[in-house]
């Protein structure tokens, strides 16, 4: 147990995808323009990184290894496709918004690193805690992107207006530079906080 | 009239001359002990001819090398050799130096009228001379004269150039030697002309010397083929490669001697000390060095005995208060001396006291990439570049940039705003790459 | 007299009066004609713009100086010459708090994140303004014309096409320190005059736009004297650290400066051009710095 609580907290800070180990920066940047699109992707990958790390350890003793990475993909592609039939039928506004990115999710190499690094080397329980980990993590640090880029790009969080008539959203912040210097300016923010707790 | 001639890049720094620009030159003290390094010239030191305890002679030879890249040095008093013994030195090293007390009597090693005249003397001749008076390049490089005067197999000189561009600020010695001794000057041009078989002479003076130009002109009047080159007021106009670039339009590259280019550079002062060796049959035992700065009550251009210690000239023409800095040579490529004690050496043209606010160290702020220093260049390098490669360590990309081109005349740290030390960092990738290079 | 207290030091022993502070206290003096006019065109208004932008961008600088916990250099007046630089390349309606943030990310995305002075790769003031153009178009794009505040195009934005003595005097609407040629040719040459800048990068700019808009059709004047050209050639692309360190290098930037805003200006989506043209040539600067090179004394021509 300790163990499965060491690796599920290892990917919301630490090592988090996005972060630390700057990981998926192409959905990173593309959909954080709102909060819930951030929630969205990043509840997506979460699920397909963990059903992934879950089958992929299951059968990592029997994959040859020289056609591993394909059987990873197609184990990745199958998961991604359930997720994209469960979105477009259940939450069809967002799978409207997000698009090409959640198909895209096949080839995120967050989900093919995790496979690679983590689910074929490791017992099953500790690739589900690792996968639900990175997951959320992803989910966090999307979130936040999106919600940050979301009050100064459009004046409202989850859709909700916070401002009055008078404020003037700063149109950049969702546009792709912004979600450059939101990304770079978090990392920056971290790595500080990180050198100041080893000092 | 045509423009005066110059090179690229270079600096206009405030010259401070005109506190001892028309001061004629008087004779310093004589002090009562005399200092000679046994190293006072590039090349190897001399060894010890005398012994301890031993009576010398003014202008007796006291040290000589058999190296062919050296100079024999001579007493500038007469007195006894109290001691041979390791002494500071300008270089900031103690070196060994020959002590001699003086006793005031001033006997001369070589009789009068030994000397010969410029028509008698054969031009090999004059070459053993120049040697056995201990001449070397007197504007601060210390090369042996000598050596110069005997060009490379396969090169022929066409062209003597007298160096009278005196463009570091604060310095008038030369400038006062060209006004008294212009005839001197014109002869020593002669003699090292002869000497070489070369059929052309030149002295570059910067134009602003309009009376030390007027005084070497009435000087060579009889001699059509030397000529008197006003030179545009700029540092380092006095530099050998910007001098032969302003007077023959050619650039002399770094690792190549001037006789390649079929030119010879000599200083005023050198050539004024070769007239007086041909002519009086004496060597070189005494210079003109301008004491002056902020700091210096009674800034003058001294005659000085070769051995002097600096503090006695200090003395003489007075401090205001506790300098800050105290420099030998001129403010942009001077070394500073930690000791007043070092002697006056045959290359010191200039003595320096300046004031503690001058000497403050500089506050340095990032570089603001303004390319000043690459304007002023007049190597036409990049020092940020360079300086900038020596901060990181990367020594290969600063050679890549040919950091030893650097003729370390100092424009670029002059120039910077944000006053980054540019060619101290340079001097260190030079003596970096070169200690690299002859392993 | 203590020898002790000599001080050791290696040559040279002697250096220019000009500093850094020196030279942006220079280029603050030069853009006080521009300044004075903006008053006197766009009132009361324009001076709050500049001291709203010069006293954010100053304390945006400080600000982070201070948090990273290096030593505040705010006496150079680089920040302040960037928040003045920010407030003449706004339009006279803007509110101020836009001005105050364009200040702020002038110096914050656009130097401080770099290291500071002498490290970011683009003119800050720029950075800056091309952000506040993205973020908020209308208000960056809503002109007034001079003393009566009515909101007009500008001459290059499809506005009336004004006399060339009323362009080159400077009343006509625009950013507030870009409509007077005069007084900017009076700051620049000042600057060239004091050496401050190269007149390559001014005269290699503009001369590129003239000849390339009159190739093209235009009218040279009228492209020389409308927009922020002569600020940007005077006062944005001869920024000392976005622009080349040697005479061929500053005039390839120049030239390319001058192409790119007649591109845009002629073929683009924009009227205008200068900010972009700068900034990426700005992209350029160390290209052109590897690979422009003094020749090496001696190895030129035999």
């Amino acid at each position: 147990m300790v163990n499965f609580i060491k690796e599920f907290s290892k990917g919301l800070i630490k090592e988090n995808p996005t972060f630390g180990l700057l990981l998926g920066m192409c959905p990173t940047l593309a959909v954080t323009t709102a909060a819930v699109n951030g929630l969205g992707m990043g509840l997506a990958t979460a699920a397909v990184l963990t059903a992934s790390n879950l089958l992929i350890s299951i059968i990592r003793n029997v994959v040859p290894n020289k056609i591993r990475i394909p059987i990873y993909v197609v184990v990745i592609a199958t998961f991604v496709t359930i997720v994209d039939m469960v979105m477009e039928a259940f939450v069809p506004d967002l799978h409207q918004v997000l698009g090409l990115f959640i198909p895209l999710i096949v080839v995120n190499c967050i989900i093919l690193q995790r496979a690679e690094a983590f689910a074929s080397q490791n017992g099953i329980l500790d690739s589900i805690a690792d996968g639900l980990g990175m997951g959320l993590g992803f989910t966090g640090a999307l979130t936040l992107l999106g919600g940050i880029r979301e009050i100064l790009g459009a004046g409202s969080l989850f859709g909700i207006k916070l401002f009055g008539e008078g404020f003037q959203p700063m149109l950049i912040m969702i546009l792709t530079p912004g979600g450059l210097m939101t990304l770079g300016l978090l990392i920056a923010l971290l790595n500080y906080l990180r050198m100041r707790r080893t000092a | 009239m045509t423009k005066a001639k110059t090179f690229g890049g270079g600096i206009h720094p405030r010259y401070n001359k005109e506190r001892t620009l028309n001061l004629p030159i008087v004779d310093a003290v004589v002090p009562k002990e005399l200092v000679f390094p046994l190293s006072q010239h590039i090349g190897a030191p001399c060894q010890p001819l005398v012994k301890v305890g031993e009576r010398v002679l003014k202008g007796q030879k006291i040290a000589d090398s058999d190296a062919p890249i050296s100079a024999p040095i001579h007493s500038s008093v007469s007195g006894q050799v109290v001691a041979i013994e390791k002494r500071p030195h300008c270089s900031g090293q103690d070196t060994m130096a020959i002590v001699v007390s003086n006793d005031g009597l001033d006997e001369e090693a070589v009789p009068a009228s030994t000397g010969t005249s410029i028509e008698n003397v054969p031009a090999d001749e004059i070459v053993r001379i120049v040697r056995e008076a201990g001449i070397v390049g007197m504007g601060g490089a210390g090369f042996p004269t000598h050596y110069k005067m005997v060009p490379p197999a396969g090169t022929k000189v066409e062209m003597v150039v007298l160096n009278g561009a005196e463009c570091e600020p604060y310095l008038t010695a030369d400038y006062r030697l060209m006004m008294e001794e212009s005839e001197q000057v014109v002869l020593g041009l002669r003699l090292l002309m002869k000497a070489l078989g070369a059929d052309k002479g030149c002295i570059g003076v910067e134009e602003d010397k309009s009376e030390a130009i007027a005084a070497l002109k009435q000087a060579r009047e009889a001699f059509p083929d030397i000529e008197v080159i006003p030179l545009q007021v700029k540092y380092p106009q006095g530099s050998e490669f910007m001098l032969i670039r302003a007077i023959t339009g050619k650039e002399l590259p770094v690792g190549r001697l001037p006789a390649e280019l079929g030119v010879i550079v000599n200083n005023v002062a050198t050539a004024v000390a070769v007239a007086n060796a041909v002519t009086t049959g004496k060597p070189l035992v005494e210079r003109v060095v301008t004491v002056s700065g902020s700091m210096v009550e009674r800034p003058q251009n001294l005659r000085v005995r070769l051995g002097t210690p600096v503090g006695a000239l200090l003395e003489q023409c007075g401090l205001k208060g506790q300098p800050g800095k105290v420099i030998k040579g001129g403010p942009m490529m001077g070394v500073t001396l930690a000791n007043l004690d070092v002697p006056v050496i045959k290359t010191t043209c200039g003595l320096l006291a300046l004031s503690p606010e001058e000497a403050e160290p500089l506050e340095i702020s990032p570089c603001i990439r303004c390319g000043r220093c690459v304007d002023v260049c007049p190597m036409r390098l990049q020092p940020v570049f360079i300086a900038q490669f020596v901060e990181r360590g990367m020594l290969e990309q600063a050679e890549a940039y040919n950091a030893t081109d650097c003729r370390e005349c100092g424009c670029c740290s002059y120039i910077c705003p944000a006053r980054r030390p540019l060619v101290q960092n340079i001097r260190l990738a030079k003596s970096a790459i070169l200690a690299k290079r002859r392993k | 007299m203590e020898q002790s207290k000599l001080r050791m030091s290696s040559s040279p022993h002697q250096h220019a009066r000009e500093n850094t502070s020196r030279i942006m206290l220079e280029v603050l003096m030069a853009l006080v004609p521009a300044a004075t006019l903006a008053v006197f065109f766009f009132g009361l208004r324009a001076l709050g713009l500049m001291l709203v932008a010069v006293v954010a961008a100053v304390a945006t600088e400080a600000l982070l100086q201070k948090l990273s916990g290096r030593p505040v250099t705010i006496r150079d007046y680089s920040a302040a010459v960037t928040g003045l630089l920010v407030a003449f390349g706004v339009p006279a309606g803007l509110p101020l708090w836009i001005v105050a943030i364009g200040a702020a990310i002038a110096i914050a995305i656009g130097k401080q994140v770099f290291g500071g002075l002498g490290n970011n790769p683009f003119n800050p003031a720029l950075v800056g303004r091309a952000v506040l153009l993205a973020s908020w178009p209308a208000q960056m794009t809503t002109w007034v014309a001079p003393f009566t505040f009515l909101t007009s195009a500008t001459p290059l934005g499809g506005g009336a096409r004004p006399a060339y003595s009323t362009l080159f005097l400077g009343a006509v609407p625009g950013s507030l320190g870009e409509t007077s040629a005069l007084a900017l040719l009076v700051g620049g040459l000042y600057l060239i005059w004091r050496g401050i800048i190269d007149w390559r990068i001014p005269v290699g700019f503009v001369g590129t736009v003239a000849v390339f808009s009159a190739v093209f059709g235009g009218d040279p004047l009228f492209h020389v004297l409308a927009g922020s050209l002569l600020l940007g050639a005077f006062f944005m692309a001869t920024d000392p650290v976005t622009s080349p360190m040697t005479s061929w290098g500053r005039l390839i930037m120049g030239v390319g400066c001058g192409l790119i805003t007649a591109i845009i200006r002629l073929w683009g989506g924009y009227p205008e051009g200068v900010t972009y043209a700068i900034l990426i040539m700005n992209a350029f600067t160390p290209l052109i710095d590897r690979y422009v090179r003094p020749v090496r004394f001696g190895a030129a021509r035999k």
